[in-house]
């Protein structure tokens, strides 16, 4: 008796085929959608912080801090609170203008203005910032000490002495661009998303209908069956992230410091876990609802924790820990090594290695769940 | 179009939906426990203040002067010290393979120059792969420097005026308190957007659609039928979610729960609405799904303000975004919590939502009816 009968897989795989892009509709989600996501996100997304909305409140006399206002609306960072006109009296209210939204940042001149104040050499220009979003409360103070610190600097050529220097170099990313950073992060959670959603519902979708017990009364094997199932999705999972990879490169100059072999290695087995993962889904749940219920929960923990958004370092041990078993984590930090750092050989092998393993023990669990449920 | 409504009908199908709704106890539980379960992992997990910053020492002068300024890094509990594995190589690689984060190089020269010159330079490589840390740590630097001109030299580098800084809203700069009251919007967008995706479309799927149709019951009257069961559910995770926001989390409630509330109703019957379009224009859950995903899960993460600032986007997408509800509830969750915000502030953002809102009802009906007539 053959172990595999690759007649009987093959008809599978054409049956799924027809049957996922039989629909003109689910063609176009499949491969127009990811390719416009994926150029949304990397225009749109940036964590640079612009545009804030700064309010003042001065003597208009005080021709320093005029020159402070002045460099930081020309600065990329500042941009002029709403209803500004009448902020510049120093009579309006600053915690009003925060509260209400129309100022991000209120900067206070001291009392007598700058130059009295160096010249007693006491005296504090206070800034008020809305902190409701943590990261921008502290990028809007570094911006305005160094625009205020440039200003003192030009205007008295007081040049504070510093025996202690640093020579900084960034690597990488030498204009810490969010772009570059990002871009191979959306481009995990889009096959992810992909991947995950059109296994797990596949599988429920027989359930459902009741097309799984006509395979169930088929003559063929576990293996058969799974096999014919997922490696459409593996494909359509590898066709998206080629187009993907491709637009990130030619469109977004992301560069691609390593090389295309280990890119490829890498993504081909990110995606075979999350194909093996869906279907673990699809074993577990009774419907599609339920399929989509699970995929969702599996998502969205992945995504968030996958230090696409926010850096892993700091979590808590167990968050840490549950990162880490977390295929995408490794998926990530394999693509932007190889792109932006030319593919350490030791961090791809090692990252490599365990993508592998994580799809032999999905696979496995799912395979034993499926049989399970085929007997 | 045909508008007519007949509150009887409306809430025979919204019955019919809870009988639906209450043979599935794995999806009611999910629906309403997994906003607060979630928004209390992440809000536990997710800390923007960078610690234990991984960094390479290569210090090849070995003096006194060295050491002290490798000791400002280590007592300054941003930084975790790894000794250099021997070359200066070595301190390029450990970015490589992402053992460090950043490597300080200490030159021979470093106290010489110091002592000769009273100025010496060290260098610090930085990986910039991450824009975010990399900005956070160059912040630190700062501070460092400071420290060490003061406790190699003693020379108190004091700028000629002060800036002096108050946070307002969130004195400490707490994550939770900021990715609370976000994450408790993309989390309930998210869900009532895929609870709805599928409502519709199962119902043509198993063929009860036709029996629905054969009875006198209108478009609207299905939808708001089938709206009315999942709002329920919606408030009670968004009640939930509110008392772990402020019991748990200890996050001030600064603004009037009231306007909150109707806030919340808005929003939630807006994401419902949304998926319940979906449902209506598709007609099949594989696909029902993927377009709910595709339009509920990336977009509500990254575009609606949540992490990535609105500010700094493109004019064109920023008012891309406008088409979110997630985008309007995420500036007035945020306002009212933190801020205590009154409608006054929030008129704009609560008018996008009641559009939004009343454009996907609209919508949904209309595109219903069409699918009534052969």
């Amino acid at each position: 008796m053959k172990l595999l009968n690759f007649v009987t897989v093959l008809g599978f795989l054409k049956k799924e085929f027809v049957q996922v892009l039989r629909d003109p509709r689910m063609r176009i989600i499949l491969m127009v959608i990811p390719m416009m996501q994926m150029s949304v996100f990397g225009l749109a997304i940036s964590t640079e912080v612009k545009n804030i909305k700064l309010g003042t409140i001065y003597n208009p006399n005080d021709s320093v801090f005029r020159r402070i206002e002045e460099r930081s609306f020309s600065s990329k960072w500042f941009i002029p609170a709403i209803g500004r006109g009448t902020l510049n009296d120093l009579n309006s209210d600053p915690l009003e203008q925060i509260r209400s939204g129309r100022a991000d940042a209120v900067l206070i001149s001291p009392p007598g203005g700058i130059t009295k104040a160096i010249e007693r050499g006491e005296g504090t220009v206070q800034l008020l910032i809305d902190a409701s979003n943590v990261i921008r409360a502290q990028s809007i103070e570094r911006y305005m000490q160094s625009i205020i610190n440039e200003v003192i600097r030009d205007e008295f050529h007081i040049v504070a002495p510093t025996p202690i220097n640093f020579d900084v170099r960034i690597l990488y990313n030498p204009a810490l661009e969010s772009a570059i950073f990002m871009v191979p992060g959306t481009m995990a959670m889009i096959l992810c998303i992909v991947t995950i959603l059109l296994t797990s519902m596949s599988i429920a979708r027989e359930k459902e209908m009741g097309t799984f017990e006509m395979i169930i009364s088929a003559p063929v094997k576990t293996w058969e069956v799974l096999l014919g199932k997922t490696i459409p999705f593996i494909l359509i999972g590898l066709i998206n992230a080629a187009s993907i990879y491709m637009l990130a490169i030619i469109v977004f100059k992301v560069p691609m410091k390593g090389l295309y072999w280990q890119l490829a290695m890498a993504t081909l087995a990110f995606i075979i876990t999350t194909v093996s993962i869906g279907t673990l889904i699809s074993t577990f749940a009774k419907n599609q609802q339920q399929a989509m219920m699970g995929g969702f929960i599996f998502l969205f923990l992945s995504n968030l924790l996958a230090g696409i958004m926010f850096p892993l370092d700091n979590m808590p041990l167990i968050m840490k820990t549950a990162a880490y078993m977390n295929p995408m984590t490794y998926f990530v930090k394999l693509l932007r090594n190889i792109m932006l750092k030319g593919g350490s050989p030791e961090l791809v092998w090692t990252y490599v290695g365990i993508l592998v393993a994580m799809a032999m023990f999905t696979a496995t669990v799912s395979y034993k769940r499926f049989h399970h449920t085929l007997d | 179009m045909n508008l007519q409504f007949n509150f009887k009908r409306a809430l025979s199908i919204a019955k019919k939906e809870k009988f639906h709704i209450m043979r599935d106890p794995f999806t009611l539980t999910m629906a309403t426990i997994l906003p607060v379960l979630l928004v209390l992992i992440f809000g536990l997990a997710i800390e923007f203040n960078v610690k234990d910053i991984g960094l390479t020492v290569h210090d090849s002068d070995r003096t006194f002067s060295s050491r002290k300024l490798v000791e400002v890094f280590s007592s300054s509990q941003y930084f975790n010290i790894n000794p250099s594995r021997g070359s200066i190589v070595d301190a390029i690689n450990d970015l490589d393979s992402e053992r460090s984060k950043a490597s300080l190089i200490i030159e021979p020269e470093f106290e010489h120059n110091l002592l000769a010159h009273g100025n010496t330079k060290a260098q610090f490589l930085l990986d910039g792969a991450d824009n975010s840390t990399a900005g956070v740590i160059l912040g630190y630097l700062g501070g460092i420097q400071k420290a060490a001109n003061f406790k190699l030299t003693g020379t108190l580098v004091k700028e000629p005026i002060e800036l002096k800084t108050r946070y307002l809203f969130n004195p400490e700069l707490s994550s939770p308190w900021f990715i609370v009251p976000g994450l408790a919007v993309v989390v309930i967008a998210i869900l009532s957007i895929l609870l709805t995706a599928l409502t519709v479309a199962r119902e043509w799927e198993n063929g009860s659609m036709e029996l629905l149709l054969s009875t006198p019951v209108q478009p609207l009257e299905i939808i708001i039928g089938k709206l009315i069961p999942y709002t329920v559910i919606g408030l009670a995770a968004v009640l939930l979610v509110v008392l772990v926001a402020i019991l748990g989390f200890g996050i001030p409630f600064a603004g009037n729960i009231m306007l909150f509330g109707i806030g919340s109703l808005i929003f939630l019957i807006a994401c419902l609405a949304q998926g319940m379009l979906i449902s209506v224009l598709i007609r099949t859950q594989q696909l029902s799904m993927q377009i709910a995903m595709v339009t509920g899960l990336l977009p509500s993460l990254l575009l609606s303000g949540f992490i990535f600032p609105l500010e700094s986007m493109p004019k064109v997408f920023q008012n891309f975004t406008s088409i979110l509800p997630s985008k309007w509830f995420m500036i007035i969750s945020r306002g009212i919590f933190l801020k205590g915000a009154d409608f006054i502030d929030l008129k704009l953002p609560f008018l996008g939502l009641f559009l939004l809102c009343s454009i996907l009802i609209i919508t949904a009906t209309k595109k219903f009816k069409k699918d009534l007539e052969p």
